[in-house]
């Protein structure tokens, strides 16, 4: 590849991840040599002020048509811009959150450290969102996996963030193992790891032998995939680690880590399997391999999201609450990705950005409510109403979001996954059922938030007496997710007009 | 009535007003909240009579675009809105007015008026609602708003479940709506009521999806309006403030699924069984909880047994196809059922206790609230004259000449019983002896007491709005311009009103018999009137024998039925939960903290995927 | 060139893997399980290069994708005895069967 070849790349489509790398760059070498006095929070705002940065210059980009450099393997279609701002602002907002906490025993010295590995596992998500090739997805998918196994593990001396890094990294690792030997296969089935090209060779198998192999393929790689998600079965690492790892980090995994697991598995099923055929004769021959793989799918959705809200019922630890409830959201998603209807990327494009807004701002009440004392039982909420009356507001507000309560985002994204369900070809009355009635059972702990806050009085020997003093960043995010869930959930217009004007619902996804 | 949207904004004002500045304002929050919804009152009633001399007014815009499906919002107001506009605003109104004297002294007063603010605009979100979905959304506001409100005083260990527990068995009903409503968006194509209204005509939909759609839709009314089997909230929600109850469990809230039920009628009448469903739960449903409400000795949990049942009767006329009739009887009932409301709560707060069992004697002390008590109880026993007797009377007719004489004569028995209780809650209340020691009696402040004069008059007018005798204006006014909403009057046999007549005279008297008269002197009536005496004397037997018998049975019956309800209905409900919980424990159980588990976990699923996957060939359908 | 069919290198990769399954999902020892999801990986390698030369349609893009999950799987090793270091300084122990502080 001579200069010539090199020069004659449209690099300016890279640009917001050139600025992210470059700041995480930046902030790296001059941790390493900036005096130790030096308050690393300053590093933080850099960081935000970085990705407020890239996400201008993506949103300068939005216009432009697909563009696809380096042999097709960095591609910036609708898909990839669509979801990058989600992930862009999801971080941002984490990013605010990291910057106002303070856990107990202090983490000066490695604040820093905090800060960029954030932007790193920022870096590998949207690297995901915009690849064309399955070797820039799996280094994209390991960048954000390795920064997030440290990032859990970064409260150094607290046993439990330890602990969880150690659980994430283990099962992480056999995760990972299982998509790259489905994706071995899927190699060896085409011969090549480009997307695209994949796509137009899968559908020429002609062996009954090779389709089985697929099919093993497709499982090896969902299963795997399912580790990014958090959805069954592979979803039991998730309480425990979101337990362990610090709030913001706890916010970052199951926002932005989560969105880009769906990115990756909507790359990889729509391109890779989306023109198979589910078999090489009679009505399988007939049928695309998703439709076949539909009811394995469903089944996965339906026991996400069982598993995720019964259990979630048990718990007394907020963190493990949410966890299992963030198990629970990640199955209404499968169901749109089950689905398959017409409008499955308006339905997961709105429910992930609504998912991010409500569950980031849920988990900033959370770190500051549980940062003071480790103390992380859902007492913690009684009576937040009486010490705190707006930042109960807003919590409230995320609670009845995230239940899907008429009026807030959450319901509107609700509604666009099951009318989705029932408006594909065939319906998925079965799978809608369940999506109801575990959403009336997640009722039960999100009302037990409810009731805490407003329904109790406080406890007695709380150290700090009534007030709670809400940081800088805090706020911002706190404003920014309570503004957009309660607009969104009143004038969802604006996001999915946003959405059809400028990503034309992903017509250049396969191009 | 093109600004009619205005109406449901004056009580959220008030709500985010107070949420801001309520801890400042203190008492005050009351004027504030006083002031926005008297203006909601007055814009109804502009909006109620320009609706007489307008045809039905319908404004929306685009909401939400889903794929190529255009979701609309906006309001509409037809003869059924405007009548409910008024209803609302102006028991709300007069909630607000009252709850200042109610509610003195409370340390989170604002907040009271806060949520009162809330709940009033969800309702007259509700009812200005021009399609499913929007209504769905202002519906479940009203559940946020009521749970609020029941679990007022939450330091109370029983308000907490009673909230609780209002909120989570209206929601059963709400999935029945959902479903309801998602099944006919899918058949119709559109979440509005005329769109619906069309396809129905038309037939574009078939019978059975008709008949599934409404039954569900009618589960969500079920869940809202207190109907049996899901009916237990309502009585354990009278731990809820007294003006709470009178607004949402009298005239507001529950009344909302009747509402649905009207404002969908004409998807009801399409289907056969449908109606039939609807009549015959009504129907039940008006039996049982008055069989209930002959045992209770708590005074608000006998009146929510009444609405209970009130409810059901709304449900049996508009399941006889007999809409005016239940509409009429939802207007009519508002009034007097919130005016015991808030008469009972007059007593409540001079006595200090709930339980009937204590009081005694209050006619003298209370000089205001024992006849207006008594005008309520006159007008929901059905005595001539009263509100209550001309709608109960439409809702009698409507049963018979539908041609069930089952359900009409289930509905002639309730009627009995309602007088009987009521009045047997009368008497123990405000006649004989005080059971009980009672210091400081006394009348309740003005503030409360007009707000009850003022429905006391509406108890007793606004049953002339719709009369055999002096001509169905109201009626006739609903169902202009819609066949499908059946005629404005039924003519039906005057023996009904006899009957009717009749029973609630007998109940009262049977009611007087047993707890008015052992008060009285017997020496009194034998020494001036011996012949009435005798007579009396002679009637005793009756009273021993209704003792025996009747009153013996159903009291029997009763015991058994709340026995049915204690254990079947919440059986079944405990059940479900209880499976639930067993999962959880499971989930919880299997988390043990082995991280090598965890991976475990997924690989087998993975492996069951691949076994599942190669047997069945790769293909499942 | 080479009388190896392209199965038996598959199906050693497959034993490789479940090897490494094994191990990792029952072995007590940390350090012995990261080991094990190294092999794991490892068995990737294999199922890359063999297709990358005896597969349908060979490439050279089998062997470049093998050189990336090398170097990936050298990072998490890293990654992985780093955290497991830190936890051993405040536990005192390698076992990953005693690190079940966080549980329901």
């Amino acid at each position: 590849m001579d200069l010539d070849t090199l020069l004659s790349f449209e690099w300016g489509a890279m640009a917001p991840e050139f600025i992210i790398l470059g700041v995480a760059t930046i902030l790296s070498i001059v941790d390493l040599f900036a005096p130790k006095h030096l308050d690393r929070k300053i590093f933080g705002w850099i960081g935000f002020a970085g990705i407020l940065l890239a996400l201008a210059s993506l949103i300068n980009l939005v216009g432009l048509g697909p563009v696809s450099i380096l042999y097709d393997t960095f591609r910036l279609d609708g898909f990839a811009k669509a979801f990058k701002i989600l992930l862009l602002i999801g971080a941002a907002l984490v990013m605010l959150l990291a910057l106002s906490y303070k856990p107990k025993e202090g983490m000066e010295e490695y604040k820093g450290e905090f800060y960029y590995l954030l932007l790193a596992g920022l870096l590998g998500a949207m690297m995901m969102a915009s690849s064309g090739d399955l070797i820039t997805l799996f280094v994209g998918l390991e960048l954000l996996s390795l920064s997030s196994y440290i990032l859990a593990g970064i409260r150094k001396k607290h046993l439990p963030s330890n602990e969880s890094a150690m659980k994430y990294v283990v099962n992480g690792g056999i995760a990972t193992a299982f998509t790259l030997f489905g994706m071995s296969y899927v190699y060896g089935l085409t011969g090549t790891t480009n997307l695209i090209e994949m796509t137009n060779v899968l559908p020429n198998l002609a062996n009954a032998q090779y389709i089985y192999i697929l099919g093993i393929a497709f499982f090896m790689i969902f299963v795997g995939l399912s580790f990014k998600l958090a959805t069954a079965p592979f979803h039991m690492w998730a309480p425990d680690v979101y337990q362990g790892a610090p709030t913001p980090v706890t916010a970052f995994l199951s926002v932005v880590s989560k969105t880009a697991g769906f990115v990756i598995l909507i790359r990889i099923l729509l391109t890779v399997f989306g023109n198979a055929f589910a078999g090489n004769s009679g009505v399988a021959a007939m049928t695309n391999f998703l439709v076949g793989m539909q009811d394995y799918i469903a089944f996965l959705a339906a026991a996400t999201m069982i598993i995720g809200n019964v259990v979630a019922l048990r718990q007394r630890n907020i963190k493990r609450v949410f966890a299992y409830s963030s198990i629970a959201h990640a199955g209404y998603l499968l169901v749109a990705v089950t689905a398959m209807s017409s409008f499955m990327f308006d339905a997961l494009w709105f429910y992930l950005g609504a998912y991010l807004f409500m569950n980031v701002g849920a988990f900033a009440v959370i770190q500051l409510l549980t940062q003071h004392t480790d103390n992380e039982d859902i007492g913690v909420f009684a009576g937040l109403y009486k010490r705190a009356p707006w930042l109960a507001v807003a919590m409230g507000v995320f609670i009845l979001s995230l239940a899907g309560i008429p009026g807030t985002a959450g319901f509107i994204g609700k509604l666009n996954i099951f009318i989705g369900a029932l408006a594909s070809e065939p319906a998925h009355y079965v799978l809608a059922s369940v999506m109801i009635a575990t959403t009336v059972i997640s009722y039960f702990y999100y009302f037990g938030v409810l009731t805490q806050m407003f329904f109790r009085p406080a406890a007695e020997d709380e150290g700090e007496g009534g007030k709670i003093r809400v940081p800088v960043g805090l706020s911002i995010a706190l404003v920014i997710c309570v503004v957009a869930t309660i607009v969104f959930g009143l004038f969802p217009n604006i996001a999915l007009d946003f959405f059809h004007t400028n990503f034309e619902g992903f017509a250049d996804f396969l191009q | 009535m093109e600004n009619a949207w205005i109406i449901p904004l004056f009580p959220l004002i008030s709500f985010l007003f107070l949420l801001l500045f309520g801890r400042r304002l203190k008492e005050n929050s009351g004027y504030v909240g006083m002031a926005l919804t008297f203006l909601s009152l007055i814009y109804s009633l502009v909006v109620l009579f320009d609706r007489f001399n307008h045809p039905t007014y319908k404004a929306e815009a685009t909401w939400l675009a889903i794929g190529d499906v255009q979701l609309t919002a906006g309001f509409e107001v037809n003869q059924l809105n405007a009548l409910m506009l008024v209803i609302v605003s102006l028991v709300s109104f007069l909630v607000h007015t009252y709850s200042k004297g109610y509610m003195h002294g409370d340390d989170r007063f604002h907040i009271f008026y806060a949520y009162l603010g809330l709940f009033t605009f969800a309702m007259l979100g509700l009812v200005v609602s021009p399609n499913l979905l929007q209504t769905y959304i202002f519906w479940e506001l009203v559940g946020v708003g009521s749970f609020l409100l029941i679990g007022f005083y939450f330091y109370k260990e029983e308000a907490k479940a009673a909230a609780k527990k209002a909120f989570i068995m209206t929601r059963i009903g709400d999935v029945g709506l959902l479903i309801g409503m998602i099944l006919l968006f899918w058949q119709v194509g559109s979440f509005e009521y005329d769109a619906i209204f069309l396809a129905v005509e038309e037939g574009a939909i078939s019978a059975g999806i008709i008949t599934l759609t409404a039954i569900l839709i009618f589960i969500g009314a079920v869940g809202k309006s207190g109907q049996f089997p899901l009916h237990t909230w309502l009585p354990d929600a009278m731990e809820g403030p007294t003006p709470v109850s009178a607004l949402i469990h009298a005239a507001t809230m529950v009344a909302a699924g009747v509402y649905l039920v009207a404002a969908l009628f004409p998807l009801f009448t399409a289907s056969e069984t449908a109606l039939m469903t609807v009549a015959v739960i009504g129907a039940f449903t008006a039996i049982f909880a008055a069989s209930i409400g002959l045992v209770q000795t708590d005074i608000k949990r006998v009146l929510a047994y009444s609405t209970v049942s009130q409810l059901g009767y709304m449900m049996l006329a508009l399941g006889s196809a007999g809409y005016v009739a239940g509409v009429f009887h939802l207007m009519t009932h508002a009034f007097f059922k919130a005016l015991l409301f808030l008469a009972a709560g007059s007593v409540i707060h001079a006595v200090h206790t709930q339980n009937i069992e204590e009081m005694g004697g209050l006619w003298k002390k209370l000089r205001l609230t024992g006849p207006l008590f008594l005008i309520g109880t006159l007008a929901i026993s059905g005595v001539p004259l009263f509100s209550g007797f001309f709608s109960k009377d439409e809702i009698l007719i409507a049963a018979w000449t539908n041609g069930n004489p089952v359900l009409f004569w289930l509905a002639v028995i309730a009627a009995f019983f309602t007088a009987f209780y009521m009045f047997r809650l009368f008497f123990m209340v405000f006649t004989g002896q005080s059971r009980s020691e009672m210091k400081n009696v006394h009348e309740s402040p003005k503030v409360m007491t007009v707000p009850m004069i003022v429905l006391g008059v509406l108890a007793v007018v606004a049953g002339y709005f719709n009369t055999p005798w002096f001509g169905t204006f109201l009626g006739d006014w609903l169902v202009e311009g819609n066949e499908a909403l059946g005629h404005g009057h039924t003519e039906g046999p005057a023996w009904i009103m006899i009957v009717a007549t009749l029973v609630s005279l007998l109940g009262i008297f049977l009611a007087w018999l047993m707890y008015g008269k052992k008060s009285l002197q017997r020496d009194w009536l034998s020494s001036r009137m011996p012949i009435t005496y005798n007579m009396l004397y002679n009637k005793y037997y009756l009273d021993e024998f209704y003792a025996l018998s009747v009153v013996k049975t159903t009291k029997g019956l009763s015991v058994l039925l709340s026995y049915i309800e204690a254990f079947v209905v919440e059986g079944i409900v405990k059940g479900v939960a209880g499976i639930v919980h067993g999962l959880g424990k499971t989930g919880s159980k299997i988390q043990s903290g082995q991280v090598q588990a965890y991976g475990t976990v997924a690989f087998v699923g993975l492996a069951v995927l691949v076994v599942v996957y190669v047997l069945a060939g790769g293909y499942l359908k | 060139m080479s009388s190896v069919p392209v199965a038996a290198y598959l199906t050693l990769a497959l034993i490789l893997f479940c090897i490494g399954l094994y191990g990792a999902l029952t072995k007590r020892n940390t350090v012995i399980v990261l080991i094990s999801i190294e092999l794991m990986l490892n068995a990737v390698n294999i199922n890359l290069v063999a297709f990358s030369k005896f597969g349908m349609i060979p490439s050279i893009t089998g062997q470049v994708f093998a050189l990336f999950a090398i170097a990936v799987a050298a990072a998490e090793a890293a990654v992985g005895l780093a955290i497991l270091i830190a936890l051993y300084r405040n536990k005192k122990t390698v076992n990953i069967d005693e690190m079940n502080d966080l549980k329901s």
